[in-house]
């Protein structure tokens, strides 16, 4: 972003472009706040209907008068505290396996000879072929056969690599120098003492990245956990089953729903805010190579 | 290893050891690879196979409920008007979703581009609805689209957005829009930060204006860039399903089949009308579309691209 | 800074895996039989007083213990899976629409067998509500409770327009709506787009759901109900409200639900006062019946625990207690509905059960919905729709 400079530097000086210049830079400005003032006022009018009974809820403005009833509700009668322990622990062990057999997959497929090699990877990429909408009945089929039904382990299972986060992580291998290897090797670390000790720490930054999106991706997701487990199994529902749950009740608890909006979307907040610069390095390189 | 068998004596005992070093490495590139291998095996190639077989049967709640094996269920799926309706919806909905989202991604990735004072704050506002879940972001904008809502308060109409026939897919069209151009932003924006300076230098020094530098400079320079939004959010919107089922409260399509779309249909079919076997199939024939859609995309869009 | 993320990830990690297990944790175990019933709530009122059920038959019996669990939002596609993977609940609801479905599909048990072995007295229930849930001399389930429609009126809005009585007839109605309309009220009339409401009126004119469909009668019933919203008469409520809350809003002056709305009224809208009269009539009564059923899965592992659990829910004590609240009639004789409900219990000899013991009524309630939606908004005739359903109805 040091280009413009010399754009500006090489003109000659021509009188007035400096007020124009200024011009542009408030007009920029302006065009830039009101595109984030419109990006955020749903979620700020969010904030206040979730302080609102629900009479109030169809008035457009202040809560008159402000109650947390809706809160309460949600936090009780709709056992949010048990839905949101439940996609913890689904984001926990999806992400921490998932980003395990991954790296370990893409470090094989990146250093490891092994005959089939190239085939087995061919199927990997393969895998980004098949779309979700054709997976569903016989995935649904197959859990049920299986007796795993309704519990975790089937969204667990059917997520424990994926063929994104593989071959990103090879493609983080490739990048780093053989010569850390070779410093392994001479110590005596075995393969996995090499990939464990030496190879993951240095893919670190990856493996952040992946991590952040990972968790994104199984806090946010409403599909698989509703064909696997969420049906008709509350104690099982994730945070964003709940949230679906209160939009399908007979009276539409507005207040209740934007509270339950808001329990969904501030854990990946701040995760956003703390990760930021990983969050948009991954979702590029992430996007880029799949 | 080289290293350490250049000690040896002996040739053959060379070999050897080299045989066996090379006979370890693929044990543990088959270890490390086995699980992963494993379940792509097991939940993407396998489901393909099996999605054909329930294809070919009557099976209902509890699995075949009718002896016979046939196309029938492909021919009850192709003389569904129903299923029309869902593949006319999805058509229409990514041939306006698609390009409104990369024009507001362009956009704002411009604006970001700028050379001002905080731009991350700006960058990360303009991402802010792209992290929130489908089904926290579709019952928001419910509620300020609704007919007594925020929206139509502030400017003045009475339209019941999401509950009429003739809106509810437009709606869906913003709504998706909306929280998705953030995403389409960091691509453009990491493509526009790869174009060198010195084309711009160039641009500079003839005095071209920035209207004029953006169209004849910029966006052929991002024709990339173009292609691989295309590409990945296309397919992204031909797998659109958590929006419609939140905002019809369920798979019914209502009203008037506005919010049906595919995956809504395959949906319905297994656990609306208990018949697994016209889902299966339904999933089969879209699938089918989709790709043939992408073949004839790699030989149009991405020859050019390629040219 | 590569260090410094390492121990934020990792300590992130640890706090998930702590909350996680904690989660897991602190299961009960329990040496009885256990047994779930479940069913949907439609407000808190109800998942109370479903829990309140679950503490009576939990103190006075010994080698069971059942637990209440809520299904809400798409009950019959959560069923539908629950069903297809053998987990469904012991004891559960199953709506009149959908029973005939389920019995086609095999997943409900008959309670034939039990009932026989226990001596249980179904003449205690009305017969047409028994029915609903009869195929042949089977009974696959036992009425919970039911409620048919009436017609309920917005008192302030009405006496504003001078109007002091409920419409009868369906000619009252449409004067009365505009009478209302002359006093200010913009569309006077909240009406659904659903065959669930629209259904009763077919019924009024002469017509019927389970023959001729396309009959002039049934054609005239929805011309009827449809020129009352075209004309601006009537509204259909916008999507996120329904007509109980039209009324409570004071958006609708005239509504017809079932006796759900009793209990949603005082406790959402305390300062809208409404009456309740019997149901509009034309060329003769015609009503709905909305039951539910506490049903059994053929693939239920302990059916006589189940049972056991079943027959004390709808026997005399159970329902006792599950009309203490008023949230829905009494499906037996012997135990009397809360008081204030004889303008719905006016319908019972006439009311028809939603569903009909159709086994493709699922699937033809969507093309219904659909069907109705086009019609309104002229975008498909009547006799197209009636066509529509009436091959829906036949599974085809």
């Amino acid at each position: 972003m040091t280009a413009q400079t010399p754009i500006v530097q090489a003109k000659p000086y021509i009188p007035g472009r400096a007020r124009s210049e200024v011009v542009r830079k408030v007009l920029l400005y302006a065009i830039m706040l009101a595109v984030a003032a419109v990006f955020f006022v749903p979620f700020l009018y969010t904030i206040v209907t979730a302080f609102k009974s629900i009479p109030d809820s169809v008035n457009v403005g202040l809560p008159h008068p402000w109650t947390t009833s809706a809160w309460h509700l949600v936090w009780t009668q709709y056992d949010f505290p048990t839905y949101i322990k439940n996609s913890l622990f689904l984001a926990a062990v999806v992400v921490s396996c998932n980003l395990f057999l991954s790296a370990l997959g893409g470090y094989a497929f990146a250093r490891l000879r092994f005959p089939g090699r190239e085939l087995l990877f061919l199927l990997v990429l393969g895998t980004l072929m098949v779309p979700d909408q054709l997976r569903l009945i016989p995935i649904f089929v197959m859990i049920v056969h299986w007796g795993l039904f309704g519990s975790f382990w089937s969204y667990i299972l059917i997520n424990l690599a994926s063929a994104v986060n593989l071959f990103f992580m090879r493609q983080y291998f490739l990048t780093i120098p053989r010569d850390f290897e070779e410093a392994a090797k001479l110590d005596g670390a075995g393969y996995f003492k090499t990939f464990w000790r030496v190879m993951l720490p240095l893919a670190l930054p990856a493996t952040a990245a992946l991590a952040i999106l990972q968790f994104q991706g199984v806090w946010n997701d409403f599909f698989w956990p509703l064909i696997l487990f969420g049906q008709g199994n509350p104690d099982h529902y994730t945070i964003q089953l709940g949230l679906a749950e209160l939009r399908f009740t007979y009276t539409t608890l507005w207040p209740e729903i934007a509270a339950g909006s808001i329990i969904a979307i501030i854990p990946v907040l701040i995760v956003f805010l703390a990760f930021q610069r990983f969050f948009v390095s991954g979702v590029v390189s992430a996007g880029v190579k799949g | 290893m080289a290293t350490t068998t250049a000690t040896e004596a002996a040739p053959n005992r060379l070999r050897a050891s080299m045989l066996g070093a090379r006979v370890r490495e693929a044990g543990w590139g088959y270890a490390f690879a086995f699980v992963p291998t494993a379940v792509f095996g097991l939940f993407f190639i396998y489901p393909l196979g099996y999605a054909v077989y329930i294809s070919f049967f009557h099976w209902g709640i509890l699995g075949k409920t009718a002896p016979g094996t046939g196309t029938f269920n492909y021919a009850k799926v192709i003389h569904d008007p129903v299923f029309h309706t869902a593949l006319k919806n999805i058509g229409e909905y990514t041939v306006a979703v698609v390009p409104l989202e990369m024009t507001l991604g362009l956009g704002l990735a411009l604006l970001i581009n700028q050379k001002i004072r905080g731009r991350n704050f700006f960058r990360s506002a303009f991402y802010f609805p792209s992290i929130a879940s489908s089904v926290a972001i579709a019952v928001i904008v419910l509620y300020v689209f609704s007919q007594g809502g925020l929206f139509n308060h502030a400017f003045g109409f009475g339209t019941d957005w999401y509950g009429n026939a003739g809106t509810v897919g437009w709606g869906i069209v913003g709504m998706n829009t909306w929280t998705t151009s953030g995403t389409v932003m960091l691509f453009y924006l990491a493509a526009l930060q790869a174009i060198p300076d010195d084309v711009y230098e160039a641009a500079a020094l003839d005095d071209t204006g920035a209207w004029r530098t953006f169209w004849k400079i910029t966006f052929p320079l991002l024709r990339p860039a173009h292609f691989f939004c295309l590409v990945v959010f296309g397919i992204g919107a031909l797998k659109l399903f958590d929006q419609p089922f939140i905002v019809a409260a369920g798979a019914s399509g209502a009203p008037n089949y506005s919010t049906m779309y595919p995956i809504i249909y395959i949906y319905n079919a297994a656990f609306g009308v208990s018949d697994f076997g016209i889902a299966a199939a339904a999933g089969v024939l879209y699938f089918i579309l989709i790709f043939a859609l992408t073949v004839v995309e790699r030989f149009t869009v991405g020859r050019q691209q390629a040219a | 800074m590569t260090k410094r993320l390492a121990m934020v990830l990792g300590l992130a990690g640890l706090a998930v895996v702590l909350v996680a297990a904690s989660a897991q944790a602190g299961r009960k175990t329990h040496k009885v039989t256990n047994v779930t019933f479940a069913g949907w709530s439609s407000g808190p009122d109800e998942d109370a007083l479903d829990q309140q059920m679950a503490n009576a038959f939990n103190r006075t019996h010994k080698g069971i213990h059942v637990e209440w669990q809520v299904i809400n939002g798409n009950y019959p596609q959560a069923m539908t899976a629950r069903f297809a993977a053998h987990n469904a609940p012991d004891v559960f609801y199953v709506d009149s629409s959908v029973i005939g479905s389920w019995i086609k599909q095999g997943v409900i048990a008959p309670l034939n067998g039990l009932i026989k072995k226990t001596h249980f007295n179904t003449k205690a229930f009305y017969p047409k509500l028994l029915g609903a849930f009869k195929k042949g001399n089977k009974i696959y389930g036992f009425p919970k409770d039911w409620s048919p429609l009436a017609t309920e009126i917005n008192n302030s809005l009405f006496a504003r327009a001078g109007l002091h009585k409920a419409p009868k007839t369906w000619a009252q109605l449409r004067s009365d709506a505009k009478t209302l309309q002359q006093h200010g009220v913009a569309h006077p009339i909240c009406l659904s787009a659903d065959w669930a409401r629209m259904g009763a009126f077919m019924y009024q004119n002469g017509g019927s759901i389970t023959s001729h469909l396309s009959s002039k009668a049934n054609a005239k019933a929805v011309g009827f109900y449809v020129g009352l919203i075209k004309s601006g008469l009537a509204y259909t409520p916008p999507s996120g409200s329904w007509c109980g809350q039209e009324l409570g809003q004071s958006h609708a002056a005239i509504i017809f639900e079932g006796n759900w709305l009793l209990p949603y009224m005082p406790s959402t809208y305390p300062g809208t006062h409404f009456s309740v009269a019997p149901m509009v009539h034309n060329k003769k009564q015609g009503n709905l019946a909305f039951t539910v059923s506490w049903s059994i899965a053929k693939s239920n592992p302990h059916k006589a625990a189940a049972w056991k659990v079943l027959s004390w829910l709808v026997g005399k004590q159970g329902e006792k207690i599950w009309m203490s609240k008023g949230l829905a009639l009494s499906p037996r004789k012997d135990v009397a509905s809360k008081g204030g409900r004889k303008p719905f219990l006016a319908a019972a000899p006439f009311a028809r059960g939603w569903g009909f013991g159709n086994p493709n009524f699922a699937n033809a309630y969507t093309v219904m919905g659909n069907d109705l939606n086009a019609v309104i908004s002229g975008s498909k005739s009547i006799p197209a729709m009636l066509s529509d359903v009436g091959k829906a109805l036949k599974g085809k």
